[in-house]
């Protein structure tokens, strides 16, 4: 452990680290943002075995140790989950994903198979129950399509706790007070279950994104929602994570990454689309 | 209609389904469909004996992502032969090609440094300026090094200013002075000049 | 000033060299531009989709997606922007420029290219943008 005072940024070091972390995924740290950075960078720093800023960033650069990338993402992003979180991505979905989604597939009418939805990582079920409540509540077509949605993830526990779907008060926070007593039953100690009905209407698997083969058990998917976890990833795997969501991908499919995410430090294979609510990716639609 | 709901409740479950067999992936490569050929690409990854039929691929394959999954599946695996066999499409008129394949040599710090005496060598100075390209992003402590190297001994001022790019990130004080000689050895060139002189406060006035 | 100052003339510069951008930012800037920077292909498209930009300096040699592909995207229905391009390279290969234009550009360039030099282009092409 390295005290505080060897590690402090100059204004060269910081300038220095941002250019480095835009490179590498395209987020800018404005200089409004000094102070936040400065602080997990130091957190990193006194946490590793590193005792100086320029060593520990040399160790980053140049030792090809992707875990020390996973710390320090961890670090500068919010990892909380928690119901309808960025759900100006849900509103996307409904407003502009689905309809288009219908309207290549022929239509309400003439649609054959279910419109296909997966949370991947689904960590412990926020983000799957969430698109359940809004499709059930605000999606117009939910009484004339079949809509399969899936969850997976690569820890077996947090699966666990998302089959379990029983949250705290921080977590449903955002949840609508008549969607809380509509489809979840209070459980005790400031607990939230989510009620059977939904819970089977999201199917659980586990799996690494990173497997080509285990992904190969996906297909089809009309929507993806693969948010704040392929920036985690060095670029080989995040290069290979990306094929295997195209993969996963009906032609004309949609991705959806976290809001301060891009492809463009990752892969060009998808074609990006602006909604009125922020950038989404498509697997181009083309004859097959 | 509506969502679908499982029959019973069930446990997350793990499925792993078959992968096709390597031959069968290896004919696939030659498929009509370009979606058939990516696939067979990515599902070759942990088979070794398909890299010389992936490396012969890649100056071929003329649909961007099929090239891109082959290249993935290459790059997974850090030896000379691989390495070797990219990067002689550094020196490809396809700014597509060339640029995918210093992408991919960047990602490989085991097998790329055997290849630089060749590529600083190189006649080409478009080869040299790709080489800088991997060196920026090749994450090896003696990148540093070997960018030195190019600044201060390649002839041609565009592989020059490449390699100071892709120094500058790890430059300390003590590279000032390199930095100044290449300027006085390209006292036309605005951009090198300018560089330089926007990159010494900062250098200097690091400790 | 008078009533009605027109608005600057929005650039972005395209490019995976850091310095690069600097280097083109600071004088386009000095020459009365707005400028925005891409640092590849794909982050250039994506800024396009959500800006609309006057003016393009896209480099030739980048990861991901470079520049002839990344203006043939800004060409195509994904942007489709008709927005005057430049291509600046250090590649001087017969058949680059061809490259370029083929691709949509309106000039290709070889780097270095003298500050002066790119500021009056960049002017020249932008002068007939429809005012805001």
């Amino acid at each position: 452990m390295t005290s505080a005072a060897a590690t402090g940024l100059s204004d060269a070091d910081f300038t220095r680290f941002c250019d480095y972390f835009y490179k590498r995924t395209g987020i800018h740290f404005t200089p409004s943002k000094r102070y936040f950075v400065d602080k997990r960078i130091d957190t990193c720093i006194r946490n590793s075995r590193y005792d100086t800023f320029a060593s520990w960033f040399a160790a980053l650069r140049t030792a090809d140790r992707s875990d020390m990338l996973q710390e320090l993402i961890n670090q500068l992003t919010v990892n909380e989950t928690y119901f309808l979180r960025e759900d100006y991505q849900f509103d996307a979905m409904l407003s502009t994903v689905l309809p288009n989604v219908l309207a290549a597939r022929g239509g309400a009418g003439r649609i054959t198979g279910p419109v296909k939805i997966l949370s991947l990582p689904c960590s412990t079920g926020e983000e799957p129950y969430s698109i359940a409540l809004r499709l059930l509540e605000e999606w117009d077509q939910i009484d004339h399509v079949d809509v399969e949605i899936h969850g997976a993830d690569i820890d077996s526990e947090v699966l666990a706790k998302a089959a379990h779907a029983s949250y705290g008060e921080r977590s449903v926070q955002r949840v609508p007070k008549t969607w809380l007593s509509k489809y979840f039953v209070a459980v005790g100690s400031g607990r939230f279950q989510v009620d059977e009905g939904i819970r089977s209407a999201v199917t659980l698997h586990r799996v690494n994104i990173c497997d080509t083969a285990a992904m190969r058990a996906f297909r089809d998917f009309d929507v993806i929602f693969c948010r704040n976890v392929l920036i985690y990833f060095d670029e080989l795997s995040s290069r290979r994570a990306a094929e295997n969501l195209y993969g996963a991908m009906r032609p004309g499919g949609y991705l959806f990454l976290g809001h301060s995410e891009s492809m463009s430090r990752i892969s060009p294979i998808f074609t990006p689309t602006r909604l009125p609510e922020g950038l989404v990716y498509q697997r181009p639609s083309g004859a097959k | 209609m509506g969502l679908v709901r499982k029959q019973t409740p069930q446990q997350p479950e793990e499925v792993r389904p078959e992968p096709p067999d390597t031959e069968t992936l290896l004919s696939q490569l030659d498929d009509p469909d370009p979606d058939c050929r990516r696939e067979a690409a990515l599902g070759l990854v942990d088979a070794a004996e398909a890299v010389p039929e992936l490396l012969a691929r890649v100056g071929a394959e003329e649909d961007p992502r099929v090239l891109e999954s082959i290249l993935t599946t290459l790059a997974a695996r850090d030896t000379e032969e691989v390495a070797g066999g990219l990067a002689v499409h550094l020196a490809s008129d396809e700014a597509l090609l060339r640029t995918a394949v210093a992408a991919a040599l960047a990602t490989m710090p085991q097998s790329v440094p055997a290849l630089l005496p060749t590529l600083l060598a190189a006649p080409d100075h478009d080869v040299r300026v790709m080489t800088a390209m991997v060196l920026a992003d090749l994450p090896h402590p003696e990148a540093h090094t070997w960018l030195v190297r190019m600044i201060c001994e390649d002839p041609h001022p565009n592989v020059v200013t490449g390699a100071i790019d892709a120094l500058l990130p790890s430059a300390t004080a003590e590279d000032a002075q390199l930095l100044r000689d290449a300027v006085e050895r390209f006292p036309d060139d605005p951009f090198l000049r300018f560089t330089v002189n926007s990159a010494l406060p900062r250098l200097t006035g690091t400790t | 000033m008078t009533a009605d100052t027109p608005t600057r003339a929005r650039v972005l510069v395209v490019d995976d060299a850091a310095t690069v951008r600097l280097y083109h930012s600071s004088l386009l800037t000095d020459a009365g531009f707005e400028v925005s920077e891409a640092a590849n292909g794909l982050e250039a498209v994506e800024a396009a989709l959500g800006a609309s930009f006057d003016l393009f300096v896209v480099d030739v040699n980048m990861p991901r997606m470079n520049g002839y592909t990344c203006v043939e995207t800004l060409r195509s229905e994904t942007v489709g922007t008709a927005a005057p391009v430049v291509m600046i390279s250090t590649e001087d290969r017969p058949g680059d420029a061809d490259r370029a234009y083929q691709a949509g550009a309106n000039l290709y360039l070889v780097k270095p290219v003298a500050g002066e030099r790119l500021a009056r282009i960049a002017t020249m092409l932008t002068a007939g943008r429809d005012a805001a």
